[in-house]
């Protein structure tokens, strides 16, 4: 799982432009809010593309996305639950 | 998806770009890459750009050229979908790019 955590962030650190560093920001940071990262919907397909890339998992549905990319914590919370990484 | 452009001197737009010096300007070329991405979204969608990422331009089109888009769908979430769409002439690539579409159904409708 620890493993899963550091290639999310990873993932974070080099497909998206953030503000802050991804060091800056604990597991359960909420990605999307203003207090977070503050990421939009650009960045979520941005980080769904990458996620199927590098993971192999596949997310097509909003609302599947939505709950999904809470957090980096839900994020490995999913690859783990479908059995990737 | 595979679209044509043919590229004539008589385009309003080469008129002044540049005088005496016609090329197809870059935000064009990448216009024509959207609206061919654009075909492959279901029939009868509005969609705007929402993200140029990549884009290069590798040698100038003139008026004569006849450019060959194709157009490839990445992948989606929601409204949004991503594609790479490179353009070439007589098989030399001149521009390409990776464009992310947003389907704009509101437009359709004609309402703000």
């Amino acid at each position: 799982m620890n493993d899963i955590v550091q290639r999310v962030r990873q993932l974070l650190a080099t497909r998206l432009k953030l503000a802050k560093t991804v060091d800056e920001i604990t597991d359960d940071t909420p990605l999307f809010a203003p207090t977070g990262l503050g990421l939009d919907s650009i960045d979520a397909l941005e980080l769904v593309l990458g996620l199927e890339k590098e993971f192999g998992v596949v997310i097509e549905d909003r609302a599947v996305a939505i709950r999904v990319l809470t957090s980096i914590k839900t994020i490995a919370e999913f690859i783990q639950s479908q059995g990737k990484g | 998806m595979i679209a044509l452009k043919n590229v004539t001197v008589g385009d309003p737009h080469l008129q002044g770009h540049f005088p005496g010096n016609p090329i197809m300007p870059g935000v064009l070329l990448v216009e024509a890459m959207a609206q061919a991405a654009g075909l492959l979204l279901p029939e009868g969608s509005s969609a705007l750009l929402a993200q140029i990422k990549e884009a290069r331009f590798r040698r100038p089109v003139v008026p004569g050229d006849q450019m060959r888009i194709e157009a490839e769908r990445l992948g989606g979430l929601g409204a949004l979908h991503r594609f790479a769409v490179k353009a070439s002439v007589e098989g030399a690539p001149v521009a390409e790019a990776e464009l992310v579409l947003a389907v704009n159904d509101r437009g359709r409708e004609g309402t703000p």
